[in-house]
């Protein structure tokens, strides 16, 4: 067993408001730079909807992520020893700039300085690249709330395995359900991007698990940006050299949260470690499509069993990290209520980035001129929700409704007995009956409800030590590096070597 | 850093050995953490590393000098006996039996310098040897010196003492060329037969006569006459064993080759001496007209392999879904 610990995430989907806030505190820290203009580390999309960059799960075009054939152990789908060299100039599988959009900005300039005319001076929207005039024809969320259904939406490839009938009520007007998805880089445990590079630039802390790319060290290969299924790593075509979300960890060094969580209106970010077993990530991402949730789920440890802490002693996680995995609120969601799921762990990344699947508004009964929204009572059953289980399983199950079931069937008990609890217009004998159904107690539900609905900034973020001053000593003396950080020329990351 | 292990890797690695420890590999210096530990270096490091790099430079220029210092002997092997013996009778060149008799040290040093500015400054003797060697030059021998001719002549005139000097030169048969040595000789001419130690086949710089489609190189002189111009089988045979031009020299020197092969390479060029010399300019064309024909398959071929290259997913989506093209 070789323990290690894991700065982890869950969204609440249920929460998201799709305010974009996070994606703006993101750009502003990030990546509103040149040659950076069009990278969206976090972004929010509408689900159904195609996504940024346009059809990022459609792995038939882009071939991300790992493939399985066989009984052979799983290979990089898009790059390989014997692909380099044909691809070299040109990687067939690469999203194109339209594929993301061509960031633009407006000439408000125009505004002050055009000639007197009759009419009024407009500001023109300018490519932020060129800096000519363009026709604006795709920004990063062009399909938010259902924009362009007809063309985004209905090709969304989570659809696959839904009937034309299911098809056809996603974008029926009394029937249209929409949810958001904000994503961020899922700092893998199996981490294609890592594995694809060449350079060897990409790299998983050992001690939190943030994927980085090593500025001074890419070489512009691009291979990550191909390999990544998320498709959340991105070429800087300033610089010449690739970057992703770094999970802010000059903030998670200095105990705060990062831009993104910190900022979420919805607050439906949470952050915390988990302890894994890296000895088994190899066994676990060559699992069968069916297996890979649960597999997952059993490499991550109990930090509160004795066995565990001792071991994760002698493998050098420091006491702060242990506990703080105790505090944890990704492993409450994840692993005592699994309530948040992968998302697309038939990618076989192993995403470390949780979602804690939406609830819907009931399907309506269309009678003539009237709608009935009402079923079953206060509340629906969750196969009578908008969105089919189908599209949820496609999404966080890798196509199995099992474990998303389960996780939809909690939260319906848990508002169940809330309602019996605060209102009473329930008896407590249904809210029980719908507890036992969903494999929850009542301190459970409980506890499920607070951390949901009364969560702290306290409670959301645990964030655990990250002795950095531990971590500096394999590199060089601590005493100098105290000294001398911040002395010489930093250079930012630049085309060459 | 403090290695005793005294090797340039050790000299000129920049920072302190990675410690063992296995997470080493995994946490790599970030951004901030890899720019200040080089730029923050400390002055009495720096000093250290350039004490470091002047031993080293010291050491490498001490041991390419004593590369030079191969003796006196050997040099002759290897640069002279393509051409000349001594006692052994006219090669190419004459034979330097007694050659410090027949013209001063004075004179003989100046030639050995520079043999070709020699015979082109008109010194009547030297026009006579060149032309007793079929206008065959005596090329420059690499890396020679006063110093170096002033031992050569040494030697030479110690050698010429003796009864048989050792370089009286080799013994070539005279048996008459078959059939199959000539058809060895072109093998190996064409390079379809490897030479044994490895040496370059004649045709990447040379052209000949008879050679198909691209023609030989261009950078060494035709060898259809080359027979006739070295004069007959024993010089051409000696000037195969150690090819003395600054060209061949360093490519034959640790790649010599056998004396059976250069009896078939002589049996070859001895069949093709009657012909005229092979017309460079045809290959030219047929060489340009070929990497043209090449660059525009190239072209083809990348263009079909990466048909993709404008593939747009988004524009292909939305043109599909609306039946209207971009404008
Ligand atoms: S989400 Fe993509 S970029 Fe992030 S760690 Fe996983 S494979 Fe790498
Ligand atoms: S800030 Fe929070 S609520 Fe708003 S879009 Fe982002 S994740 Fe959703």
């Amino acid at each position: 067993m070789n323990i290690r610990s894991q700065v982890s995430m869950v969204f609440h989907l249920d929460k998201c408001i799709g305010c974009h806030t996070c994606s703006i505190a993101c750009k502003n820290v990030w990546t509103d730079r040149k040659g950076a203009e069009y990278m969206w580390w976090n972004n929010v999309e509408t689900k159904p909807g195609t996504g940024y960059p346009t059809k990022w799960e459609d792995q038939d075009q882009y071939h991300g992520g790992w493939e399985k054939k066989g009984d052979r152990p799983i290979n990089i789908r898009s790059t390989g020893k014997a692909r380099v060299v044909p691809n070299i100039f040109h990687n067939p599988y690469m999203p194109s700039m339209d594929d993301y959009y061509e960031p633009w900005t407006y000439d408000y300039q125009n505004l002050f300085n055009a000639k007197e005319g009759a009419d009024q001076p407009i500001a023109k929207p300018i490519s932020m690249i060129t800096g000519e005039d363009i026709k604006v024809e795709a920004g990063p969320n062009w399909d938010d709330d259902l924009g362009g259904s007809p063309i985004y939406a209905a090709n969304d490839p989570n659809l696959e395995g839904l009937t034309e009938e299911q098809r056809l009520q996603l974008s029926s007007v009394e029937r249209l359900v929409f949810f958001y998805l904000p994503r961020i880089c899922n700092h893998c445990l199996n981490p294609c991007c890592v594995a694809s590079c060449p350079s060897g630039a990409l790299y998983k802390r050992g001690e939190d698990g943030i994927v980085l790319i090593d500025q001074k060290r890419c070489r512009a290969w691009r291979s990550c940006v191909a390999a990544c299924p998320y498709k959340k790593t991105y070429f800087n075509w300033f610089t010449g050299k690739s970057e992703k979300c770094i999970l802010c960890y000059p903030r998670l060094e200095t105990g705060q949260a990062p831009a993104c969580f910190h900022s979420c209106v919805g607050r439906i970010r949470y952050l915390g470690v988990l302890l894994y077993d890296a000895d088994r990530i190899e066994e676990v991402a060559n699992l069968p499509d069916d297996q890979l949730v649960e597999g997952q789920r059993s490499l991550i440890l109990n930090p509160f069993d004795p066995e565990i802490i001792r071991k994760a002693q002698s493998a050098g996680i420091p006491d702060g990290v242990i506990e703080s995995a105790q505090r944890s609120p990704v492993y409450k969601f994840v692993m005592e209520w699994k309530l948040a799921l992968p998302p697309h762990i038939e990618y076989r990344t192993l995403p470390m980035l949780f979602y804690v699947p939406p609830m819907s508004p009931v399907m309506a009964d269309v009678n003539g001129d009237l709608a009935n929204h009402a079923m079953d009572g206060l509340f629906h059953s969750i196969d009578a929700a908008r969105v089919p289980m189908q599209y949820l399983a496609n999404l966080l199950g890798a196509g199995n409704e099992g474990a998303v079931r389960y996780a939809l069937g909690k939260q319906l008990a848990v508002r169940w007995h809330r309602r019996a609890e605060t209102v009473g217009d329930i008896d407590r004998a249904t809210a029980d009956r719908y507890l036992r159904e969903a494999n929850c107690t009542i301190e459970e539900a409980d506890e499920i409800y607070r951390l949901t609905s009364l969560c702290t900034f306290e409670d959301r973020f645990v964030i655990p030590p990250m002795y950095r001053e531990q971590a500096i000593e394999m590199i060089r003396e601590p005493h100098e590096q105290k000294a001398e950080t911040g002395f010489g020329f930093v250079g930012g990351p630049r085309r060459g070597l | 850093m403090r290695t005793k292990r005294f090797t340039p890797r050790a000299i000129f690695s920049l920072r302190k050995p990675k410690s063992p420890t296995p997470l080493c590999m995994v946490v790599l210096p970030g951004r901030v953490g890899l720019a200040s530990s080089v730029a923050a270096a400390t002055p009495v490091k720096f000093g250290l590393r350039l004490v470091r790099v002047c031993v080293c430079a010291v050491l490498w220029v001490a041991t390419a000098a004593s590369s030079l210092g191969q003796d006196t002997p050997d040099y002759f092997r290897q640069n002279c006996m393509s051409c000349h013996t001594i006692g052994g009778g006219r090669l190419t060149g004459p034979d330097l039996k007694d050659v410090t008799k027949r013209k001063d040290r004075e004179w003989l040093t100046k030639f050995l310098l520079n043999p070709r500015g020699v015979i082109d400054s008109g010194d009547p003797y030297a026009k006579k040897l060149f032309e007793e060697a079929r206008n065959v030059p005596m090329p420059t021998p690499p890396g020679i010196t006063a110093d170096r001719a002033a031992k050569l002549l040494d030697l030479i005139e110690a050698e010429s003492k003796l009864e048989t000097s050792q370089f009286k030169g080799a013994q070539v048969s005279t048996e008459p060329f078959t059939d199959q040595d000539r058809a060895k000789g072109r093998a190996i001419y064409l390079g379809t037969q490897r030479l044994g130690a490895g040496g370059t086949a004649c045709i990447s710089c040379h052209s000949m006569c008879d050679v198909p489609a691209l023609g030989g190189g261009l950078l060494g002189p035709d060898l259809t006459n080359v027979y006739e111009r070295l004069k007959g089988r024993a010089p051409l045979s000696a000037w195969l064993v150690a090819p003395g031009t600054e060209t061949m020299q360093p490519i034959f020197k640790n790649h010599p080759l056998s004396s059976e092969e250069i009896n078939s390479l002589v049996a070859y060029f001895e069949s093709t001496t009657a012909q005229p010399p092979a017309d460079s300019s045809g290959g030219q064309v047929t060489f340009l007209l070929s990497g043209l024909a090449g660059a525009v398959f190239g072209v083809f071929f990348l263009d079909s392999l990466w048909r993709r290259r404008f593939y747009s997913v988004r524009r292909t989506l939305v043109e599909a879904n609306t039946g209207r093209g971009r404008s």
